[in-house]
């Protein structure tokens, strides 16, 4: 009897986690199949009256935002990949390799991931105005290229690789950069998605810095789109959650790809 | 002595091993020059740069005119900025142990229930962690609808009257609060369970040999030997917090009566609107830099316990 | 060591230039034929009247060989931080447009050029004096009025008037009327009201209310000391408080104040809007526009003779830093100071909505036949309009304050306590800016 009890209250409890964890999306989704203003109409219906593609066809029909997308994704990806360029040879050296001011390098490294977004905007504005950046995808994926929290998760997956495969090379006389090559890039592609993925994600939902660095809309990434569509046309709500659903998407399909990496990476980058 | 002639031996086979340590170190800068290069150029420059324009009242028209530390007496005794500060307390104080709460109750779940369970588990909790703060804003809003809102049709079951989440000072922060729970539960939820999955399982075989019932193992191996990961999970959980600036932005504007003005929004409100910058930049630097200091501390305390250099 | 080098280097920068490249189409840079180029930032409007400034900066650099112009739409919602960032880093663009309540302090403080020097005297003339005035700093006018429209008018149901039981052609002519016609109005479905609901809305959309019910705005007309504690505001800040806490305006506001679209959805019995609000019913609901009336606000005293709105308005302003100060004035009097077909054709794609301060373009317009297409320009003209009060010209944080206490009220707080706070906080703003003595 108290099995049976304790049974119902732990699967009731994770599947309230689930529900809590999916619903609003869900209903995301749901009500981007509404007529345009029925998504707040009164009184209120979880299901849309027909469900209607309308919204989503539109949204697939307007080239702003395909525009925006295939912007995010292609700056996205341009990000993940420079970041982890970046990021992946900065840990390596920190990891494996000895050189003058180490520790104060590493150091100064740490610390700007204290530093935050806000006190540095206006500054960071100028810096980029300054070397003719603004609006162009530059301005976007170069700036936060580097990152102190993706060198430190990298450097801490290197510290893990045992030495003596390195050594084995040293004596054929292989240098750090074919031994980076040819020992820890095939070894860490688990972490290098974890990193990869990371870099999309926080590209593809940033929304401060594009705005205050891309004017031209044919820049505008999607997040900005959304946040000025749901200011300019509050009476067309369908649209706006068809726009969100399809904005989350790719991300989402994106984690369920690589979701065993990321989640294992989540795991390391906390206490381990 | 034998100290001595042991590094000095240690240090001969590396210098054997490693052919050329000259060769080493340019490889080393080169390999750090893109990350040292972007981060002094959009980091710490900035960084420099910041500290400076505080100490100035600047139009950018006129030339900036040297104020000392004006600013930062302005910031600290203005009501305003002390009231958003404390109201980021009080949401941090709302976000981090609910979101803390739900990341035991989840690793607890875990562990007990199916290994398919547990799999759709652990990819469904962190689903909400990778919407932007813009699309979770947009949906929390439109869920707490006054009238036609899906919040209150659900509360109408119940009989409860339609409420204004967002339009009442009592209700909006707590409001907000919700996605920013929402958002952050996955990462959280999946450390926990990490430091959970760490305790060996001999532990609780042994104490259940010895007749501990499932509450003594709670608070006897599970809660103790978890210290480190609630410690490190509260204060990050604390410095993300703060620095909500989306999701108030874009619900309330920071509404009703700056019931949701946290300090990112108060700081951004100002920045847009000021004739004059200096007060803005002084107020964020302020902020984070004890923001920083404590987080900075804190996590050293956290991982000195783990020797951090192999 | 070196080919390592050269690779990394070679995998960076193309990195760097691939995505440079990615973005290099909309910058812009070397306009052709080596002329200059200069930048106008035009905030999101509708898109009538976006189309329209689309159409005329083609015009203009079909009309002259000297600079090309470019023109960028800035939304609105992101307007401030992009301005600020962009001035701090030296490009703010050459023209951009303002509302005329900013234009003073953007003059006191340097951010913009005066127009005088730059434009010539006689296209200043036939422009009406009071809203030339709210462009003037110190003696010099700082931006070219182009049109204006009252910032607050009552729209409201015939229809649902008529099944309340009311008189659909008697709208409500005092604040006890209007909140007793509200809550027979009030369904729920339907709000019986919809106005500002938050400081930012309120403090700028009731500039006309203050003085309404005060006779004066919460600070003296120098500057130099608040009048927030007045008595005289505890009716104005009475009035939301009653129409929110009973239930009579929507407890969370259903859209920001300038957006018309919930009484054109039928969410509510009466709006609260500018007068641009017609533009849009008359756009995008026009079964609805038989059945909307529109009148001014009630008086607090019931003298229909004092100001319930102020004139608020857009102009077009030269940055201070332009490099091409000339070619950009010469554009605004190109555009505004012209000739006027190009401006009738604005206040016509805007449904006649807006009211030209300059002679020849109102006239213009008076002959239209098509004004008659707006069923509420008339009374909009005659009792509003007619005694409205131009924008004030004090910094924003005055205003704000003034919101604030306002929503205070509405949030059940004490309205003589949030008057008071009100006027502190005034009195705080005049200090820390120096405003004493600045206003005219």
């Amino acid at each position: 009897m108290r099995g049976a009890l304790g049974w119902i209250i732990r699967y009731g409890l994770a599947v309230a986690i689930i529900v809590a964890a999916l619903f609003p999306l869900a209903w995301l989704a749901v009500a981007g199949f509404k007529a345009k203003t029925e998504v707040a109409a009164t009184p209120f219906q979880f299901f849309p009256e027909v469900w209607r593609w309308d919204n989503y066809a539109q949204l697939l029909a307007d080239e702003a935002f395909v525009r925006a997308l295939g912007v995010t994704f292609a700056g996205a990806a341009l990000f993940a990949v420079l970041s982890l360029v970046v990021n992946a040879l900065g840990a390596y050296a920190f990891a494996r390799l000895e050189f003058a001011f180490k520790r104060t390098i590493w150091a100064i490294v740490i610390t700007t991931m204290f530093i935050p977004g806000i006190a540095i905007m206006l500054t960071s504005f100028i810096v980029v105005t300054e070397l003719g950046m603004l609006d162009s995808m530059a301005v976007l994926v170069v700036p936060g290229a580097a990152s102190a929290v993706q060198v430190f998760f990298l450097r801490q997956f290197f510290l893990a690789v045992p030495t003596a495969l390195e050594e084995a090379a040293q004596l054929d006389g292989a240098g750090p950069w074919r031994i980076f090559r040819h020992i820890f890039i095939p070894l860490s592609k688990g972490a290098f998605v974890v990193v990869g993925a990371t870099s999309f994600l926080l590209f593809w939902n940033s929304y401060v810095w594009p705005v205050l660095t891309v004017t031209d809309p044919e820049l505008f990434p999607i997040q900005q789109y959304l946040a000025t569509f749901r200011s300019e046309r509050t009476s067309e709500q369908g649209l706006l959650m068809a726009g969100s659903t399809l904005a989350a998407l790719p991300v989402i399909i994106l984690f369920l790809i690589f979701q065993r990496h990321i989640i294992r990476g989540v795991r390391l980058s906390g206490l381990k | 002595m034998a100290v001595t002639s042991l590094r000095a031996a240690r240090v001969e086979r590396r210098a054997g091993v490693r052919a050329r340590p000259r060769r080493e170190s340019r490889a080393a800068f080169t390999m750090l020059a893109p990350l040292l290069v972007l981060l002094a150029v959009f980091v710490i420059w900035p960084l420099i740069h910041a500290v400076y324009i505080s100490f100035f009242t600047w139009s950018f028209y006129d030339p900036a005119v040297f104020v000392g530390l004006e600013n930062y007496i302005n910031v600290v005794t203005d009501e305003e900025f002390v009231n958003s500060v404390v109201r980021g307390l009080l949401f941090s104080a709302m976000v981090v142990p609910v979101q803390v709460t739900i990341a035991f109750v989840f690793a607890n779940l875990v562990k007990t229930v199916s290994r398919r369970m547990a799999a759709v588990m652990k990819v469904t909790i962190y689903v909400p962690a990778v919407i932007s703060e813009v699309i979770a804003a947009i949906v929390f809003a439109l869920i707490y609808t006054h009238r036609g809102g899906l919040l209150n049709w659900f509360l109408d079951f119940f009989g409860i009257e339609a409420i204004p989440w967002l339009g009442d000072t009592a209700t909006a922060l707590p409001a907000v609060a919700i996605p920013a729970i929402w958002i952050g539960m996955g990462v959280a939820s999946l450390i926990m369970l990490a430091g959970l999955l760490d305790i060996p399982e001999a532990y609780y075989e042994c104490a259940s040999l010895d007749g501990a019932g499932p509450w003594t193992k709670m608070f006897r191996i599970t809660l103790p030997l978890m210290k480190n990961v609630i410690l490190f999970l509260l204060v990050t959980g604390f410095a993300a917090s703060l620095q909500f600036l989306i999701l108030p932005w874009l619900m309330t504007q920071g509404g009703p009566v700056n019931s949701t003005n946290l300090p990112n929004l108060f700081i951004l409100q100002h920045f847009n609107t000021d004739l004059y910058v200096g007060y803005s930049i002084a107020a964020a630097l302020l902020l984070f830099g004890v923001l920083g200091a404590v987080s900075a501390v804190i996590f050293r305390l956290v991982r000195s316990e783990k020797a951090m250099d192999a | 060591m070196r080919t390592q080098l050269i690779r990394l280097i070679a995998a960076v920068a193309g990195t760097a230039v691939l995505a440079v490249g990615c973005g290099s189409g909309g910058t812009g840079q070397g306009a052709a034929g080596g002329k200059a180029e200069i930048t106008l930032w035009q905030q999101k409007f509708t898109d009538q009247e976006d189309a329209w400034y689309k159409k005329a900066v083609a015009a203009f650099n079909k009309s002259q060989d000297k600079v090309v112009l470019k023109h960028v739409i800035v939304p609105a919602d992101v307007w401030d931080q992009k301005m600020k960032a962009a001035q701090a880093a030296g490009k703010a663009p050459d023209i951009y447009t303002v509302n005329y309540s900013k234009v003073p302090g953007f003059a006191r403080t340097g951010q913009i050029q005066a127009l005088d020097p730059l434009i010539p005297a006689g296209k200043w003339a036939g422009l009406q004096e009071s809203v030339v005035g709210s462009v003037e700093h110190k003696g010099k006018k700082y931006g070219y009025p182009m049109l204006v429209e009252p910032s607050a008018v009552l729209y409201y149901r015939k229809d649902l008037f008529a099944k309340a039981g009311l008189d659909p052609n008697k709208p409500p002519a005092t604040w006890q009327e209007l909140i007793d016609y509200g809550k027979k109005l009030t369904t729920k479905d339907v709000a019986g009201v919809v106005t500002a609901a938050n400081q930012i809305d309120m403090a700028w959309s009731t500039w006309g209310l203050q003085w309404n019910a005060a006779g004066h705005l919460p600070i003296s007309d120098d500057w130099s000391t608040p009048q927030a504690a007045d008595a005289k505001y505890r009716q104005l800040l009475q009035v939301y408080q009653t129409l929110y806490q009973q239930g009579i305006m929507p407890k969370q506001p259903l859209a920001p104040y300038a957006d018309a679209n919930p009484l054109g959805q039928g969410k509510t019995a009466m709006m609260v809007c500018g007068s641009w609000a017609a533009s849009v019913l008359l756009q995008d609901y026009p079964k609805m526009v038989a059945d909307i009336g529109a009148a001014a606000l009630p008086s607090f005293d019931g003298d229909t003779t004092k100001p319930t709105a102020t004139l608020g308005g857009w102009t077009l302003v030269v940055d201070a830093k332009s490099k091409n100060a000339r070619a950009s004035a010469d554009f605004v009097s190109w555009l505004l100071a012209g000739d006027p077909t190009l401006l009738v054709e604005f206040f016509k794609n805007t449904k006649f909505s807006k009211y030209s301060p300059r002679a020849a373009v109102a006239d213009a317009i008076k002959d239209d036949p098509a004004a008659a297409e707006n069923p509420w320009a008339r009374t909009i003209e005659e009792q509003v309009v007619k005694y409205a009060k131009p924008e004030p010209a004090y910094d924003w944080a005055i205003s704000l304050a003034f919101g604030k206490a306002i929503e205070k009220a509405l949030q059940g707080k004490d309205i003589d306590q949030a008057l008071q706070a009100a006027d502190a906080e005034i009195k705080d703003v005049i200090a820390k800016n120096n405003l004493a003595g600045q206003g005219s």
